[in-house]
């Protein structure tokens, strides 16, 4: 059965169930990826993913189940299971449902459909010859894959709420492995963006060079000294840590921003917005999981905490406004609390000019173990790092196998410095990313040799 | 589920193009949880996860769709889609398929399925007070109690035509401690492929609780670990996540086989010290990373990947096998149908030494006790990972003194192995969800208390 017939089909069951307020989501993904290796093809997939949520209030209470079958007996099922769970909890939270009749920004969107399956091939092949024609150190290992996504979010509630909207993109991805001697490195880019606009040469090449200039790196020596993050790896902290900035959060005594709304919690330079129309990120939706309208609100402006993200349900309980942050993490998830794109602003001097203010210290461009190593409730971290010795303002040799100690509250306020060009992490294919300049920190200890 | 001759058809189909392979793999899953914050029951969630994927082979060529619709024409529209994904010509293989019943080694006393949510919330709540109750210093505590039941049917183009059922349960509790202004949490997460036996009979809710509150109190009071490259002490249990990060990704046919692994071309050489034996094993009867089948419908086994300290095995699905030439070893694992499968891992632990634990922290002058692992992260091709301990403490002239937080644990595999020379006695095994291509999977990881003679710790 198609969605919108089942989708009658639950009202129809909703209704007979005597219920009063209810909301489907429904998420439908279709995706095509096609990766090479030794100048062949290696793997075509080629899938298709989604389901419902259904949840409804009963006594006040908000019950939720899903499915990814839709048939005529789980459309029963599916209401009979979410009034049975609601009935469940104990929870005297006040609970939302969006209304109807709201508006919307405009989207534009470059094409909803997924690019043929030769292009495909053809760009990952292409890639793999310039690959091997990069460097002669690059060796087998060294992969291609273009990856394809188109989803469609729907939201359709008793109070009048009935929107949809699709989204789509395409991502050129490598990852080129170089050896020499008994060294063996690898580096990762991507470009999203209609495959015919990619400069696959740019990116594979920046690839197969980021993996040599790694050659030969040692641990960083042991110390407090100044550090750079290069902007992805700016971006993946801000994204470790921005679930302080949720009010669920903050409600259940799980961040530290509670209470700070109005208060300087950053240096003077720190802007910080969150941006569901950041024009890198091809998942652009114009509401959010609750079907509130997405604008762009600045959550730090020069270092003062403006505000929290927000959904129905924390607003009402703190006399805010929604913010329009309602989130789920797949159809099936709760309403949670997330930014769209959450972007560090970009200062005013080139990177260059930001490495010559650091002086001596580390450029560090690879931040891994994030969900081991660091604590988004104290802000505590301590990750590995990899990256480069920065010397008399200049990047010089490569170090790797250190790693970097913090504090992510306490890094906010010993911001000293950002350049001026903003890069964001991911695929830039997830509702939720995060982009940040370089930015020089101090106060942070590296732990290496 | 699936009869046998609708999966003939559908793998002729897949199969019309020229595959000299072709599998199919169906699954209906239900998934439910319950949680608990702030003192109360906040959600309980009910998901059905269904759908089939069709996975064609061609020498060296892998294609693979999947989909939620597993009715016939959905099926067969699917195969298509594989088989002209995969070529053009015209082929026909013909497919017989003979059902194979494997041994169920896990049973299963009382069916989550079967249980009203309101004992399942009950069991919770014990967990979930005992660790709030366990010192007025713990501010906040969540809970989940989930299980899974997780039914699969794997057909393919040599025969087989199989299922299994699996069930798993598992309860996670994380307290949070306040101490000075200082928040710091503690968790506890055991699982199991078992019922709702595992919360009745084996392990008292109220442990878990009270063991998540014990870490939360004991870290809330703990100074920073400071940094350097010294000797560390790793306890058993989640302790064996070193061995699952610095080595055990490496030793999958998904790094192995495209020359990403460090380990590429080593087997029958030394990678690790003598004292180090190390295991794969899906069919420990009930364990939380156990497979009667893999994702193919190979049947799991006990893979020896190391003994004393020589490399005697990776772990192989069926696609990094032809490229490795080699025979698969019942390694093959997805979350599920939307996922492709690969060569992952199931339990997997460093056998037990000789060592004693007294003398093993008594030979330490300084260095670090970890008696809590978190987490971590590898990179194959070069072996560099990274861990977080969760609970720790110093070790001065032999004896374990006061607590650290915010160590982290850097290196690369293949040194690590060479520099674990003291191997205890006692093997305990501890509970993962493991993240890699195929998805989130359940693992164990497992060790007894093993010294490092030095390594990068990170603190400050």
């Amino acid at each position: 059965m198609r969605y919108e017939e089942f989708k009658t089909t639950v009202i129809r069951a909703a209704e007979k169930a005597g219920l009063k307020d209810y909301e489907l989501y429904y998420v439908n993904s279709e995706s095509l990826s096609v990766s090479a290796f030794r100048h062949e093809i290696n793997e075509f997939s080629s899938a298709t993913e989604g389901g419902v949520c259904f949840r409804c209030l009963k006594n006040g209470r908000m019950g939720y189940a899903s499915t990814e079958e839709l048939t005529e007996e789980e459309a029963e099922e599916l209401v009979r299971k979410a009034a049975e769970n609601a009935a469940a909890l104990e929870t005297e939270e006040e609970e939302f449902l969006g209304e109807g009749g709201l508006s919307y920004q405009d989207i534009e969107t470059q094409s909803s459909e997924l690019p043929p399956s030769e292009a495909m091939t053809q760009a990952v092949l292409e890639g793999q010859e310039l690959l091997y024609a990069a460097d002669p150190a690059v060796v087998d290992g060294s992969t291609t894959e273009v990856m394809s996504v188109k989803e469609t979010v729907a939201i359709a509630n008793s109070r009048g709420l009935d929107l949809s909207h699709t989204m789509a993109g395409t991502v050129f991805v490598t990852s080129a492995v170089v050896k020499q001697g008994d060294e063996m490195n690898d580096a990762y880019e991507m470009k999203a963006g209609p495959l015919e606009e990619t400069d696959k040469k740019e990116v594979v090449e920046k690839a197969v060079d980021d993996a040599l200039k790694k050659m030969g790196a040692e641990p960083a020596p042991t110390g407090a000294y100044p550090v750079v993050f290069a902007p992805k790896a700016m971006a993946s902290l801000l994204s470790t840590f921005s679930s302080a900035f949720s009010s669920e959060a903050a409600l259940r005594g799980l961040s530290r921003l509670a209470g700070k709304e109005g208060e300087k919690i950053a240096a003077e330079t720190v802007t910080i917005l969150d941006d569901p129309f950041y024009p890198e990120n091809l998942f652009r939706l114009p509401f959010d999981a609750e079907g509130t309208p997405a604008y762009t609100k600045a959550v730090i402006e020069k270092g003062t905490l403006n505000t929290l993200l927000y959904n129905l349900k924390t607003a009402a309980r703190l006399q805010k406004e929604t913010t329009g942050n309602a989130s789920k993490r797949g159809y099936d998830g709760a309403v949670e609390i997330r930014p769209f794109t959450m972007v560090l602003k970009g200062g005013d001097i080139s990177e260059e000019e930001l490495l010559m203010q650091a002086g001596n210290g580390v450029y560090i461009d690879s931040l891994q173990g994030m969900h081991a190593g660091a604590n988004p409730i104290s802000g505590d971290f301590s990750l590995q790092s990899a990256g480069f010795m920065i010397e008399n303002g200049i990047k010089t040799r490569p170090v790797k196998a250190f790693t970097v100690a913090g504090n992510f509250f306490e890094l906010l306020k010993n911001i000293k410095g950002l350049s001026d060009e903003v890069k964001m992490s991911g695929y830039g294919l997830s509702t939720t990313a995060f982009a940040a300049p370089a930015v020089l920190a101090e106060g942070l200890s590296i732990a290496g040799k | 589920m699936l009869s046998k001759s609708l999966c003939e058809r559908v793998l002729s189909a897949a199969a019309s193009t020229g595959a000299d392979y072709a599998e199919l793999f169906a699954e209906k899953t239900f998934d439910r949880s319950v949680n608990m914050v702030d003192k109360k029951v906040n959600a309980v969630n009910d998901a059905v996860i269904a759908g089939a994927s069709i996975r064609v082979f061609k020498g060296l060529r892998s294609v693979a769709a999947s989909t939620v619709d597993t009715s016939e024409e959905g099926l067969m529209r699917c195969a298509k889609r594989a088989a002209e994904a995969l070529g053009e010509g015209t082929a026909e293989m013909e497919i017989v398929l003979k059902e194979r019943l494997f041994g169920d080694v896990h049973p299963i006393k009382i069916v989550p399925g079967s249980v009203p949510v309101k004992e399942k919330i009950d069991l919770l709540k014990a967990g979930y007070f005992a660790a709030l109750d366990y010192d007025p210093c713990i501010k906040q505590a969540t809970g989940v109690l989930l299980d899974i039941d997780h039914n699969i049917l794997i057909a393919n183009s040599e025969g087989v035509y199989t299922k299994d059922r699996q069930i798993r349960t598992r309860m996670n509790i994380t307290a949070v401690a306040e101490k000075d202004g200082e928040t710091q949490s503690g968790g506890c997460r055991p699982g199991a492929r078992m019922g709702l036996e595992l919360f009745t009979e084996q392990i008292d809710p109220k442990d878990v609780g009270r063991e998540a509150g014990r870490q939360a109190v004991v870290m809330a009071g703990a100074g920073y670990c400071p940094a350097g490259t010294y000797p560390v002490v790793i306890d058993n249990g989640f302790g064996g996540v070193i061995f699952h990060e610095a080595c055990g990704h490496s030793l999958e046919a998904s790094s192995v086989a495209y020359g990403t692994s460090q380990f590429c071309d080593k087997l029958g050489q030394k990678i690790a010290n003598e004292k180090v034996t190390a295991v794969d094993d899906g069919t420990i009867p009930n364990a939380w990373g156990s497979i009667n089948i893999d994702d193919e419908g190979t049947p799991s086994r006990r893979n020896v990947l190391i003994e004393n300290g020589i490399l005697k095995s990776y772990m192989i699905d069926k696609f990094g096998g032809r490229k490795l030439n080699m025979a698969p070893t019942g390694n093959a694992r997805r979350q599920s149908y939307s996922y492709v499968t690969t060569s992952r891992m199931t339990n997997t632990f460093i056998e037990a030494g000789t060592d004693e634990n007294d003398d093993i922290i008594a030979s330490v002058d300084f260095g670090l006790y970890a008696k809590q692992m978190g987490g971590g992260s590898v990179n194959p091709a070069t072996g560099s990972f990274n861990f977080a301990v969760n609970e720790g403490y110093m070790i001065r002239n032999g004896k374990v003194c006061e607590p650290v937080r915010g160590a982290a644990l850097v290196g690369t595999g293949s040194e690590i192995l060479m520099k674990i020379d003291m191997v205890g006695k006692l093997l305990e095994c501890g509970q993962g969800m493991c993240g890699s291509s195929s998805g989130s999977i359940p693992t164990n990881v497992g060790q007894p208390m093993i010294r490092v003679s030095s390594i990068t710790v990170g603190g400050r």
